[in-house]
């Protein structure tokens, strides 16, 4: 009779690919961020931000100055300054922190597609597959490293088949060490259970009173009596530590759908250096697209720069297109947006949406039974690159007889509306005020008959003809309460002029609006 | 061959025929491809090639905005394709569709923009001039003063290459710009002035809105107007009307004599 095998013997079940998972540790991002930010700042001076807690003030973040002076965080702030009176202090900004992460995970985006963040100071790169372009996983670690630590962002590392085991190690061990797949539970038993599993500290002073202080201590005891005390919660990330519950990363952007990357060996900085490798790009991209039957709607162009930012152009198309020319073009409106600053060390294109397409649908100028399909190609491009600098919209109409309100703006690409009932058959004008303008002085010669003179740029004119009224009631079901009925007047003034206004407001005060130039 | 007789009665009308059609054919390089007929304007308007011609850059300047954009979109809607308005500068005025429908301008052909910057403006213009798939696009000039310098700015150079861009394409071009008592000289086909003409008996109600059309300029062609015309929106066609163009004529002649 056997039962069911130890954890630690346990052989590699995945059948698929052996997955490979980077974990990043970042323990000073907070203050690493602020020296970045205000390069100021005396390098040996002790550096922590402080935030409110209850009544107290408490240390959040402590750099590598200050921890090795003796301050943690969690610390009283008057404490601490009596501790080193040289502190510089700076309130925590968690979301800056989390934006500065989100960042870091973007750029990490150029060791592979897949990044995740794992706040509050770490992140998580799946490097299946990828470590082989810098000649192994510990060159491609190393290769972080050494970027990050340029950067001024002190990390550690760890390479491993889960990625919690990664993390756990990353934190717990110094080394930067690289485990082999299949054997995550042995890797991480000799780990101290407070870094490795990322407990809250009341639970971990609990287990340390029962004698546990290492993830083989935890292994080691029966299940159910550790679930019952400490919570499901704690056996889920024991189970992920060792590799038994794979879970996945959750990816900042999704992978692109086709990617291309070029590596620079000197940085580029030109216009010129910029369009020779997008062009290259953009050639390698389409030949991709084409191998694959793909049309790209949304193709993004990144830039790592030598600091450590990326930078991203996107462009987007109406339509699948694999044609470089015409991408090119796109391009070249939105290029000057890139800030090269020192440099860009790596592009790449990536395309984040496509579509299948099939071959020879992009053809020139066709003629006879191609023509429309060339015509309509010609004219989502030329939209295609209008939309990229300016407001392009079609017109379709919406069910509402408040003027303002009945039509909608589609995007470019939109299909042609029909022709709305009632649009042609009604008088209407043919330009718009966006907003009504007051007209200064009007006479009527009925309190609800139309105006006989009005005031309008500066001159008195005579209404020489009027129809109306019209009366158009606000929607109460979509209108903030308090709006006017308007009444519309379609005048023709001595000058031949015909407008198209209307009388709003209460009774004892009307006012009289310009809404219109009718043709 | 003996020469012709100075006295010999010359057929002017096809002596003139024979020179413009070799004029055409020297200025009109790349033009001969988009033969698809000049836009109609109105019947019994004496205008060289019966109308506007295609695949060139015409200005209409307008004493109102209303009635200035009502025969834009009435010439547009005539050339039977997709036609992009664009509106220059931050202007209130808005194209409004469910009027320009009425002069034919349907929302299936009609794609609006907005282009705040002037520069921007010129630029949207010529690559819609230059695409074979456009067959109408309007540049309007901002109706409001205050703008900035350099704004609006249609001198030779620029309409000249809005012209080359036509030529290329074969669309028809209309810049419709607010009428100035100064105006630059420009390479655009023709220019008209557009204006309302208040009815001279009431009664006639605002459904018909009555024009005076005047043909300011005409490259190959001369001057005409004023002309007093009518937009009859349901047949969809203007009409001259004859006895007030006469009488439009009339004053004109008295007031400058």
């Amino acid at each position: 009779m056997t039962g069911p095998p130890h954890p630690a013997l346990r052989l590699p079940t995945d059948s698929a690919i052996v997955r490979r998972f980077l974990a990043l540790y970042l323990p000073c991002l907070a203050t690493d961020r602020l020296r970045r930010m205000e390069p100021d700042l005396p390098a040996d001076r002790p550096l922590a931000t402080w935030a409110p807690s209850g009544n107290r003030q408490v240390l959040v973040a402590v750099d590598q100055v200050a921890a090795t002076a003796g301050l943690r965080p969690g610390q009283a702030l008057a404490d601490a300054q009596t501790i080193a009176p040289h502190l510089l202090l700076r309130p925590a900004d968690p979301e800056g922190d989390a934006r500065a992460l989100h960042a870091l995970a973007l750029w990490a985006r150029c060791y592979t597609p897949l990044t995740a963040v794992d706040p509050p100071d770490g992140l998580l790169l799946d490097i299946t597959g990828c470590d082989h372009l810098l000649g192994g996983e510990a060159a491609l670690l190393r290769d972080a490293l050494a970027q990050l630590q340029r950067a001024g962002i002190t990390a550690r590392g760890a390479v491993a088949g889960a990625a919690a085991t990664s993390a756990a190690l990353a934190r717990a061990r110094g080394d930067n060490p690289i485990a082999v797949s299949g054997i995550e539970a042995a890797v991480a038993a000799p780990l101290p259970l407070g870094p490795a599993l990322r407990l809250p500290p009341t639970m971990l002073a609990d287990l340390a009173r029962l004698g546990l202080r290492r993830v083989c201590d935890l292994l080691d005891q029966p299940r159910g009596p550790l679930a019952r005390r400490f919570g499901q919660e704690l056996l889920d990330r024991l189970d992920a530590v060792t590799g038994q519950r794979r879970t996945a990363i959750r990816p900042v952007l999704p992978p692109p759908d086709v990617a291309v990357v070029q590596d620079l060996l000197e940085p580029i900085i030109t216009r010129t250096g910029i369009d020779a490798v997008l062009d290259r790009l953009l050639d390698a991209l389409c030949a991709r697209l084409r191998q694959a039957g793909l049309g790209a709607r949304r193709v993004v162009l990144l830039a790592w720069r030598v600091d450590g930012m990326v930078q991203e152009v996107a462009i987007g198309t109406g339509r699948p297109v694999r044609e470089a020319a015409h991408l090119r073009r796109l391009f070249a409106e939105r290029l000057e947006r890139l800030e090269p600053g020192l440099g860009f060390e790596r592009m790449a294109l990536e395309a984040r949406a496509t579509e299948p397409m099939a071959a020879g649908t992009q053809v020139g100028l066709g003629i006879d039974g191609r023509r429309d399909a060339a015509t309509a190609e010609a004219l989502a491009q030329l939209l295609d690159r209008l939309a990229q600098r300016l407001r392009v919209q079609r017109i379709a109409s919406i069910a509402s007889h408040w003027p303002e309100r009945s039509v909608a703006a589609l995007g470019p690409h939109a299909t042609p509306p029909v022709m709305p009932v009632g649009w042609a058959a009604a008088a209407l004008p043919v330009l718009l005020l966006r907003r009504p303008a007051p007209l200064e002085a009007m006479v009527a010669l009925l309190p609800d008959g139309p105006p006989s003179l009005l005031r309008w740029h500066g001159g008195t004119h005579r209404v020489h003809w009027a129809e109306g009224p019209q009366r158009l009631e606000p929607e109460w079901w979509r209108d903030r309460p308090g709006l006017l009925r308007r009444d519309y007047y379609r005048v023709e003034l001595a000058s031949g002029a015909r407008l198209w206004i209307c009388r709003t407001g209460p009774p004892e005060a009307t006012r009289w609006l310009l809404h219109g130039h009718l043709p | 061959m003996p020469p012709a007789a100075p006295d010999a009665p010359l057929d002017q009308a096809a002596v003139l025929a024979a020179l413009r059609a070799r004029v055409a054919r020297l200025e009109g390089v790349g033009r001969a491809q988009h033969e698809a007929g000049a836009i109609p304007v109105c019947e019994g308007l004496p205008l060289p090639g019966g109308g506007l011609a295609r695949a060139a850059v015409h200005e209409v300047l307008a004493t109102e905005p209303g009635c200035g954009a009502a025969f834009c979109a009435v010439l547009l809607a005539r050339t039977g394709g997709t036609v992009l308005w664009i509106a220059s500068g931050r202007d209130g005025l808005l194209a409004w569709p469910p009027g320009l429908a009425r002069c034919g301008l349907v929302p299936t052909n009609l794609v609006l923009i907005r282009a705040e910057r002037w520069p921007d403006a010129l630029w949207a213009m010529e690559e819609a001039l230059r695409c074979p798939a456009v067959t109408g696009a309007l540049l309007a000039l901002a109706w409001e003063p205050h703008r900035q310098a350099g704004d609006g700015t249609l001198d030779l150079t620029a309409t000249r290459r809005l012209q080359l861009a036509a030529e290329t394409g074969g669309a028809l071009g209309l810049l419709l710009r607010p009428d100035a008592a100064r105006l630059e000289h420009t390479a655009a086909a023709t220019r008209w002035r557009v204006g309302p003409r208040h009815a001279a008996g009431a009664g006639h109600g605002l459904d018909d809105p009555r024009w005076q059309l005047e043909l300011l300029r005409a490259r190959g062609g001369r001057p005409g107007g004023p002309w007093a015309v009518t937009w009859r929106a349901a047949a969809g066609r203007l009409d001259l009307d004859a006895e007030e163009t006469a009488s439009v004529a009339r004053t004109g002649r008295d007031a400058s004599a």
